[in-house]
């Protein structure tokens, strides 16, 4: 705590510096120097990097750019640094195990390895999708009766009582505390009480945070966002969620959303900044595990060819250098009730999984709409386990997801995206099972890759 | 050698604020218009740069060093301008004061769009990220502007797009502008829901929208 409480101290007496010079003349000048340094490139067929070289090289770059700039507090427009001994005291200090939830349904997340014996873990839901207050637990059964579900997270409660709930207002308050007390009885309904959970997502600023932190709501055992700020900033609010987690204890999972194609360039940089990201959140957001979610600057989605190098080469990257528990989430383009959203699924799944990742899903939709389901997760999972069991190589790795590309890269290129169909078209909200036709869409798509020799 | 034109056109493309200053000035010596270098050597920069942002070959710091270069050359060229504007009103650009809304600290969309906006030709005040409500709509009185722009990532922040539009009516003042909204979960259902004159589902439909509510195409 005093560690941290010196770290809020450099943020009143660092280097000034306005947001845009942070950006233009720290950020993107330091990155593209590196770049162009460690002579970092990236192949658009080649998803997968499998250089080691490469990709050793990306974490050295993150690293020193981590050392060379800190952070940047936009509360106070000052710059946060951070001593080469704290980083890398950060660095070996990070958990490698991490137990979350509780009892039988207690899950240990791990720092995975390349070609890990182990199995990954998945947490199953859309975080960040708004979702009805409708159907609100009805959608997050759908994930956690899952059985290779692990960990429940969910999307937003963007409505309280057909009120909207606007951020930082009290309603944010009710919304978040709401949003508990729902998964809390999803997972009662299913059996699953002691189940981990990356909640208060419906908490955008720090309000709802501080509302649940609380044993009958966010409990120790669970986890919640902190998130960096795009590229390399922060704020008070942001802070301010790390400290709450003090002396209550919940867990901490870092979530910085690197913009690639934005600050740092292309793939290469932003892989860069990305590692960076993850260094400086050991310390600035006191992470214990780090959320991986690099979004494309015009598609958001991570199933596009740059994010998925990036997902890889930065999961890799902290495997091979300094090993993390790293959740890789997924947010494909397209929504529930189209085939492209289970391809695209199907290409993070096998990338995240081979890339010493844990996963998250799904996002469906770029996350924009209520339009996710419990059935893609379980396809998610069932993805990741099969590659991992038939101890796929990241070379057959890269083929499969080149392949899968041509199956729903058109997606990008359709005006208004593919959304597909709310929760409530492609479910049945009696009995949470799939409808007829979104299931016999599933069904398609696995003997489809079955038949291209995908042992699922 | 290349004609000032070109250099200056050259200069934005290559986000260059230094060099671009000196040629604005040497151009402006040899008895340049200040409309014709903004027009033929100011936005076909811009004009480049915003289509190799487009196409992927351009990342959002080339974006931003071109709408330095040309913020640091219309520095020399607004007075000149609008002296000419005043004598011909049709020359005055049109202003556009863009925010992101209150309570949403989300600046790259925003600020992607201001600088597609000012490559475009407009006078765009930036107010920066998590902006009241009421200091949005008292900054485009002061600044006499035409269009209203605002941006929300976050789906909880979005209402307070609502919030300002309901605002402009309750101060009578809903005619006086045209309110663009963006973000992305922003629909063109939902802007439409609020009351908004439109959305973009990028810079490059920003602009295009701008130019519409503006009767320019």
């Amino acid at each position: 705590m005093r560690d941290y409480l010196e770290l809020l101290d450099r943020a009143y007496t660092g280097e000034y510096i306005s947001e845009e010079n942070w950006d233009l003349e720290k950020v993107a000048a330091t990155t593209r120097r590196l770049v162009k340094k460690y002579r970092l490139e990236w192949d658009r067929n080649q998803v997968i990097p499998t250089d080691h070289a490469l990709i050793d090289s990306i974490f050295q770059a993150g690293l020193e750019l981590a050392v060379e700039l800190g952070v940047y507090c936009r509360s106070t427009e000052r710059i946060i640094h951070l001593k080469p001994e704290e980083i890398e005291e950060g660095l070996r200090t990070m958990p490698k195990t991490l137990v979350m939830g509780e009892g039988k349904d207690a899950r240990s997340l791990y720092a995975r390895r390349i070609g890990d014996e182990r199995a990954p873990l998945f947490f199953g839901g859309s975080p960040g999708s708004p979702i009805p207050e409708e159907y609100f637990l009805e959608n997050v059964l759908s994930y956690a009766r899952e059985p290779l579900i692990d960990l429940l997270t969910c999307g937003t409660l963007t409505e309280i009582g057909g009120r909207s709930v606007r951020t930082g207002q009290p309603l944010e308050i009710v919304a978040t505390r709401r949003e508990l007390q729902l998964l809390h009885t999803a997972l009662a309904r299913t059996g699953r009480p002691g189940m981990g959970m990356l909640a208060a997502q419906s908490s955008v600023s720090e309000l709802g945070d501080l509302a649940v932190a609380h044993p009958n709501l966010l409990r120790r055992c669970d986890s919640h966002l902190v998130p960096l700020l795009n590229e390399l900033k922060l704020d008070f609010r942001n802070m301010a969620r790390a400290v709450n987690s003090w002396e209550y204890g919940m867990i901490n999972a870092s979530l910085p959303c690197v913009i690639v194609g934005g600050l740092g360039g292309g793939p290469p940089g932003s892989a860069v900044i990305n590692v960076a990201s993850f260094i400086v959140s050991n310390l600035v957001c006191l992470a214990d595990y780090h959320i991986l979610h690099p979004i494309h600057i015009r598609h958001v989605a991570t199933s596009t060819r740059e994010v998925l190098w990036v997902i890889s080469a930065v999961g890799q990257a902290f495997a091979r250098n300094a090993p993390a528990i790293i959740v890789a989430d997924i947010y494909p383009k397209s929504g529930t009730g189209t085939v492209e959203l289970l391809f695209e699924t199907a290409a993070n799944a096998i990338v995240n999984s081979l890339s010493a990742c844990h996963l998250e899903g799904c996002g469906s939709a770029d996350g924009k709409l209520p339009h996710c389901s419990g059935l893609e997760a379980r396809w998610m999972a069932e993805v990741a386990l099969a590659v991992h069991q038939q101890k796929m190589t990241l070379e057959e790795a890269n083929t499969w997801v080149l392949r899968l590309l041509e199956k729903y890269e058109h997606v990008f290129s359709q005006e208004g995206g593919n959304p597909g169909k709310p929760f409530d078209q492609v479910y049945d909200l009696k009995t949470l099972r799939p409808t007829a036709e979104w299931q016999a869409l599933y069904d398609q798509v696995k003997t489809e890759l079955k038949g291209e020799g995908l042992i699922i | 050698m290349a004609s000032y034109l070109d250099q200056i056109c050259q200069a934005v493309v290559e986000g260059d604020d230094v060099s671009i200053v000196e040629v604005v000035q040497e151009a402006l010596k040899a008895g340049e218009s200040p409309l014709r270098i903004l027009n033929e050597g100011l936005m076909p920069g811009a004009d480049i740069v915003g289509k190799r942002f487009e196409e992927g070959e351009y990342f959002l710091p080339d974006l931003m060093l071109a709408g330095r270069a040309l913020k640091a050359a219309m520095e020399i060229l607004k007075p000149l301008l609008a002296s000419a504007a005043a004598a011909d009103p049709s020359l005055k650009k049109a202003k556009i004061v863009i925010a992101t809304v209150q309570t949403d600290i989300h600046d790259i969309g925003k600020n992607i769009v201001a600088s597609m906006l000012a490559a475009a030709g407009y006078d765009v005040i930036d107010m920066g990220v998590d902006v009241p409500l009421n200091s949005i709509i008292d900054k485009a009185e002061e600044t006499k502007a035409d269009i209203i722009a605002l941006s929300a990532l976050l789906t909880t922040s979005m209402p307070y797009m609502k919030d300002l539009i309901d605002l402009l009516q309750a101060r009578g003042l809903r005619q006086k502008y045209r309110v663009m909204v963006g973000g992305a979960s922003v629909t063109p259902e939902w802007a439409e829901s609020i009351g908004a004159d439109g959305t973009g589902r990028d810079a490059v439909e920003a602009v295009r929208l701008a130019r519409r509510l503006l009767g320019e195409n």
